[in-house]
C-alpha cells in the first residue's frame, strides 16, 4: 500500500503545481485587489461593486443560455452520430472520425473568421450561390450554430467510444431473452453509455461557456456579451481591472462547477462493469436499409462542420486579395511562398507549437491517467480533492489561468521559475487540457471490472505493474483518443499563448494572430492551413499506429 | 526540471522590449539593433491592452526594459505613477516637440481616417459626417475603442473638439446602422470583402499595407480634421539595463531605425525622413486635448460610448 500512498502524494503535488497554484492566485487577486502590487490591503473591497454592477446579471444569464443551447445542439448532433458510429458498422467510419477530429484542429478564431468570410454579406457563399446569411450569422442562433459545429465532436467521440467498448454484447443478451430491439437499446445500451454521454455534455457546456473566439467575433456584433468576453475586456482595457476580472472568473468557475456537481449527481451509482476480461467477439451490426440515409447524415454534418470552414480558410489563403473575391484571376500561392520567404520564423513557430503539443500530451496523459485511476479505482481519502482539482481547469477560461500563472510565478522569492521560458506555456496548456484525459479515462475505468486488478494483485503484482500491464492497456483507446484532442488543441492554443509566450518565442497561433493584426489575413490563413495539415498528418499516423496495436492485441 | 535548464540558458545581457505591433517592424528593429550593438533583444509583442496587462501583472517582479505602446495616454499614466526613467535621446532633436517629453518619445505616428472600399458602389466619402448619409446605411464599421487604443484616441479627439456635436455624430452613425466590433483588423475585414463599404476611424498604416497588397481600399483623411496617434517609447525605471535600453531608443530614432518605421507605413517620428505616404504635416488635425485625457475622463468617454452602442443594438 506504500506505493499507493506515493502515487496519491505525487498526483496531489503535481496537481498543486499545475492547477491549484494559478487558481489560488486568481482567488487571492479576487479577494485582495492590490495583490499585484504585493499588498494585502482592502480585502473584499472589489467583490460587491463588481457583482452588483448592472452588467453582471445579463452576463451570467447570457453565458448560461449560450452554454445550454450549445450543449443541447451537441447532444443532438454528437449524440446521434456517436451512437450510430458506436453500435453499427458505418461505411467509411475511419474517414468520418478523421473529419470530425478536424474541427479540433481548426483554431476557433480561424473557424469564426472562416464562417464570417463565408456567410457575411458579399462572402463566399453569396459569391457562389447568391445566398446572404449575414443576418443569421451575427445573431444568437448563428453563434450557437457555429459553436455547436466546433464542439460536437467531444460528444461524438465520447459516445461512440463508450458504445464501442460496451459493445452490443449485453444488448444481444437482452435480445436473446426476448427483448425487442428498441427495448434492448433503451434498457441496456443507453444506460451503459449514459455516464460517458453525461460527462461529454458537461464538457461541451463548459467549453461553450469558456470559448472566446466565436463569441468575440460573432457575439459582439449580435449585441450578445458573455462572461468570458467581459473578463477579457477587463484585462485588455486600460486601465486594467485585475480584481474585477478575477471576481467574474470566479463566477464563471462557479457556474461550471455547478454543472459538474449536477452531472455527478446524475451519473452517481450508474457505473457498470462491462470489461470483465472475458474474450468476446462483438462485431458491430450492419445498418441494412438505413445505410444510405446514415451516410447522407454523416456527410451532411462533415460538410458543415469541416468542409465549409476549411473551404473558407483555404480560399482566403489562396486569394491574392479579399476584395478580389473568388475568381481565377485572384488565385495565387503567394501567401504560401511568402511564408517560406520569411525564413525560419514560420518554421520555428510550427516546431514550437508541435513540441509544446507533444509535451502537453505526455504530461496530461501521465497525470490524467494517474488522477483518473486514483479517483475511480482507489479508496484513498485524497480522491475527492484529486477529482475536483483535475477537472477544475475546465471551469476556467484560458486568460484567467494565464494571469494566475503570471501572478504565481513572477514572485521574486522563487529560486527557479518557469516564467519567461517555454515552460510556462507547457504549464498553462497542461493545466487547461488536463480534464480531457481525466474525463475520458475515468469514463473507461468506471466500466472496468475491479476483479481484473484484484486478480493481478492476488498473483503478487505490485500496484505499478498492475497499472502498467492491466489497467493502462484496457483504457488505452479512451486515453489515446483524449490525447489526440489534447494534441490538437495544444497545437493551436491562442489566449494564454498571447499572454504568456516568453519574449522571442512564437507559436503558430501567435504567428497567425499577428498576421491578422497587420491586416494580412491571407498569410495568416496560409499559416493556419500549413499547421493544420502538419498536425492532422501526425494525428492520422498516430491513429494508424494505435489502430494497428489494437488489432494486434 | 527542464525549464530550470532553459532559465540558465537565458542570455546574460539581453534587452527585453514589450511592444504593441506592428510585428514585422519590432522584428526588424530588434535584428538591426542586435547587428549594430551585439545586444540581443527579446521582443514581446501584443496589443497595447495585453502588453499593459502583462506589465501590471508583473509589478511584483518587473521584466520589461523598454515599452513601446500604441497609445500616448498609457505613457502619461505610467509617468504619473512614477514608473518611467527620464531619458532624452540625442537623436530626438529632429522629433517635433509635441511628440517627446522628458520621459518618453514617439517611435512613429499613425493617423486615423476613413478606409473606403472603392468597389463598394458607394460615393467616395470626404468627411466623418458623410458616413451618416443614407448611401452608407448599414455599410459602416468602426473599431471598438475599448480594444483599439488609437480608436479611443479618436473618440477623445472628437469629443475634445466637437463636444456634444461628437455625440450627435456617433448617435447619427448608430442610427445609420454602423457596427462597432473588434480591434482594427476585424473592422477592416468586412470592408475588404465588400460586406461593408467603409471603416470609420481606422488606423492608417494597416490600410496602407492592405492597399499595397492590392486590396481595393483607399485611405481618406476627413476634411474637418482627424487625430494622430503617436506611439510612445519609454524606459521603465525598474530596468536593470538602463544603458542598453537607452542605446535601443537611440537606435530606433536613428536614420536607419526611422527608415524601418517608414517601411511599416507609419509616419516616422523624425521630420527629416522621406516617406511614400501622407505625412502629419499634410493632415488637418483635431486638437490633441491632452488636458482632458486623464484616466477618469477616458474611462467616462469609453463608458458613454459603450452605453450608446449597447442601447442601439438591443
Amino acid at each position: 500500500m506504500n506505493s499507493l500512498r506515493g502515487l496519491s502524494t505525487a498526483s496531489v503535488a503535481a496537481l498543486a503545481v499545475v492547477v491549484a497554484l494559478p487558481v489560488a492566485f486568481v482567488l487571492l487577486q479576487a479577494v485582495f485587489p492590490h495583490l499585484a502590487q504585493g499588498s494585502f490591503a482592502e480585502p473584499f473591497a472589489a467583490v460587491w461593486p463588481t457583482l452588483s454592477h448592472d452588467d453582471t446579471l445579463p452576463l451570467v444569464t447570457n453565458t448560461l443560455g449560450l452554454g445550454l443551447a450549445v450543449a443541447f445542439g451537441t447532444a443532438l448532433v454528437g449524440g446521434a452520430l456517436g451512437a450510430i458510429r458506436g453500435l453499427f458498422h458505418v461505411p467509411g467510419a475511419r474517414l468520418w472520425d478523421l473529419c470530425f477530429l478536424l474541427p479540433f484542429l481548426v483554431p476557433p478564431y480561424l473557424a469564426a473568421l472562416g464562417w464570417m468570410l463565408l456567410l457575411q454579406t458579399g462572402g463566399y457563399a453569396q459569391q457562389l450561390t447568391g445566398m446572404d446569411a449575414g443576418a443569421f450569422l451575427f445573431s444568437l442562433p448563428g453563434l450557437v450554430f457555429v459553436m455547436t459545429l466546433n464542439i460536437f465532436p467531444v460528444v461524438y467521440f465520447a459516445v461512440s467510444r463508450a458504445l464501442a467498448t460496451t459493445g452490443s454484447r449485453l444488448a444481444d443478451v437482452a435480445r436473446i431473452h426476448g427483448a425487442s430491439a428498441w427495448r434492448a437499446f433503451a434498457r441496456v445500451t443507453l444506460p451503459l453509455a449514459l455516464p460517458a454521454f453525461a460527462a461529454s455534455l458537461l464538457l461541451a457546456f463548459t467549453m461553450a461557456i469558456e470559448e472566446f473566439g466565436a463569441p468575440a467575433a460573432l457575439g459582439a456584433r449580435a449585441g450578445f456579451t458573455v462572461l468570458v468576453t467581459a473578463i477579457e475586456g477587463r484585462f485588455a482595457d486600460w486601465p486594467i481591472d485585475l480584481p474585477g476580472a478575477s471576481i467574474l472568473s470566479v463566477v464563471l468557475a462557479v457556474l461550471a462547477l455547478l454543472a459538474f456537481v449536477l452531472q455527478h449527481r446524475l451519473a452517481a451509482g450508474k457505473d457498470f462493469e462491462t470489461q470483465t476480461g472475458k474474450p468476446v467477439a462483438s462485431p458491430p451490426r450492419t445498418l441494412g436499409p438505413w445505410k444510405a440515409p446514415v451516410i447522407v447524415g454523416f456527410a451532411g454534418v462533415a460538410l458543415l462542420a469541416t468542409v465549409a470552414p476549411l473551404f473558407s480558410i483555404l480560399a482566403t489563403a489562396l486569394s491574392g486579395t479579399l476584395s478580389g473575391g473568388l475568381s481565377l484571376a485572384n488565385l495565387t500561392t503567394a501567401h504560401f511562398t511568402a511564408l517560406l520567404g520569411q525564413g525560419a520564423e514560420g518554421l520555428e513557430a510550427l516546431v514550437t507549437s508541435l513540441s509544446l503539443a507533444l509535451g502537453t500530451s505526455l504530461v496530461t496523459g501521465v497525470l490524467g491517467f494517474l488522477c483518473a485511476w486514483c479517483v475511480v479505482k482507489s479508496t484513498m481519502r485524497a480522491r475527492v480533492l484529486i477529482d475536483g482539482l483535475s477537472l477544475l481547469p475546465h471551469a476556467l477560461p484560458g486568460i484567467v489561468v494565464g494571469v494566475g500563472l503570471i501572478l504565481a510565478w513572477n514572485l521574486p522569492f522563487w529560486p527557479v521559475t518557469p516564467y519567461n521560458t517555454w515552460g510556462i506555456l507547457l504549464l498553462s496548456y497542461s493545466c487547461l487540457l488536463l480534464p480531457y484525459p481525466v474525463r475520458y479515462t475515468s469514463a473507461a475505468l468506471r466500466q472496468m471490472a475491479t476483479s481484473l486488478e484484484a486478480a493481478a494483485r492476488v498473483h503478487g503484482a505490485p500496484t505499478g505493474v498492475v497499472l502498467r500491464r492491466i489497467t493502462l492497456p484496457l483504457v488505452m483507446p479512451a486515453l489515446g483518443a483524449s490525447l489526440m484532442i489534447v494534441f490538437a488543441i495544444a497545437s493551436r492554443e491562442l489566449v494564454t499563448s498571447l499572454l504568456l509566450a516568453p519574449s522571442g518565442v512564437q507559436t503558430v497561433s501567435i504567428f497567425v494572430w499577428r498576421q491578422f493584426e497587420q491586416g494580412s489575413i491571407g498569410q495568416g490563413m496560409a499559416m493556419g492551413v500549413v499547421s493544420m495539415a502538419v498536425s492532422g498528418t501526425l494525428l492520422l499516423l498516430a491513429s494508424r499506429l494505435g489502430g494497428r496495436r489494437e488489432s494486434a492485441a | 526540471m527542464a525549464f530550470a535548464a532553459s532559465v540558465g540558458a537565458q542570455p546574460a545581457h539581453a534587452l527585453t522590449v514589450y511592444t504593441a505591433g506592428p510585428g514585422n517592424l519590432s522584428k526588424k528593429l530588434a535584428a538591426g539593433f542586435e547587428k549594430k550593438t551585439g545586444i540581443k533583444v527579446d521582443v514581446f509583442q501584443a496589443t497595447t491592452g495585453k502588453v499593459m496587462a502583462r506589465i501590471e501583472a508583473e509589478q511584483a517582479n518587473p521584466r520589461a526594459d523598454v515599452l513601446i505602446s500604441a497609445s500616448w495616454d498609457t505613457a502619461q499614466d505610467l509617468e504619473k505613477r512614477g514608473w518611467l526613467a527620464p531619458f532624452q535621446s540625442a537623436n530626438a532633436s529632429r522629433v517635433p516637440a509635441p511628440f517627446k517629453t522628458t520621459h518618453y518619445v514617439a517611435q512613429g505616428l499613425s493617423a486615423l481616417g476613413i478606409v473606403w472600399n472603392a468597389r463598394s458602389g458607394t460615393p467616395e466619402p470626404h468627411d466623418w459626417r458623410d458616413l451618416t448619409r443614407p448611401a452608407y446605411r448599414n455599410l459602416v464599421t468602426m473599431p471598438d475603442p475599448a480594444l483599439s487604443g488609437a480608436s479611443a484616441d479618436l473618440l477623445l479627439g472628437l469629443q475634445a473638439r466637437l463636444g456634444d456635436e461628437a455625440w450627435k455624430l456617433f448617435d447619427d452613425l448608430k442610427h445609420n446602422g454602423m457596427v462597432v466590433s473588434g480591434p482594427n483588423a476585424q473592422a477592416l475585414n468586412p470592408v475588404l470583402q465588400g460586406a461593408k463599404a467603409a471603416v470609420f476611424g481606422a488606423v492608417d498604416y494597416v490600410a496602407y499595407a492592405a492597399a499595397a497588397q492590392g486590396e481595393a481600399v483607399k485611405v481618406i483623411f476627413p476634411t474637418s480634421g482627424t487625430v494622430i496617434a503617436p506611439r510612445p517609447m519609454m524606459i521603465l525605471n525598474t530596468s536593470k539595463q538602463q544603458n542598453e535600453a537607452r542605446q535601443f531608443i537611440d537606435y530606433v530614432l536613428s536614420e536607419e531605425g526611422q527608415q524601418l518605421v517608414a517601411q511599416a507605413w507609419l509616419i516616422p517620428a523624425r521630420e527629416d525622413i522621406a516617406i511614400k505616404r501622407a505625412s502629419f504635416k499634410d493632415l488637418r488635425l483635431l486638437p490633441q486635448g491632452d488636458a482632458q485625457s486623464s484616466g477618469a475622463s477616458r474611462a467616462e468617454v469609453l463608458a458613454r460610448f459603450s452605453r450608446l452602442n449597447a442601447a442601439q443594438s438591443r
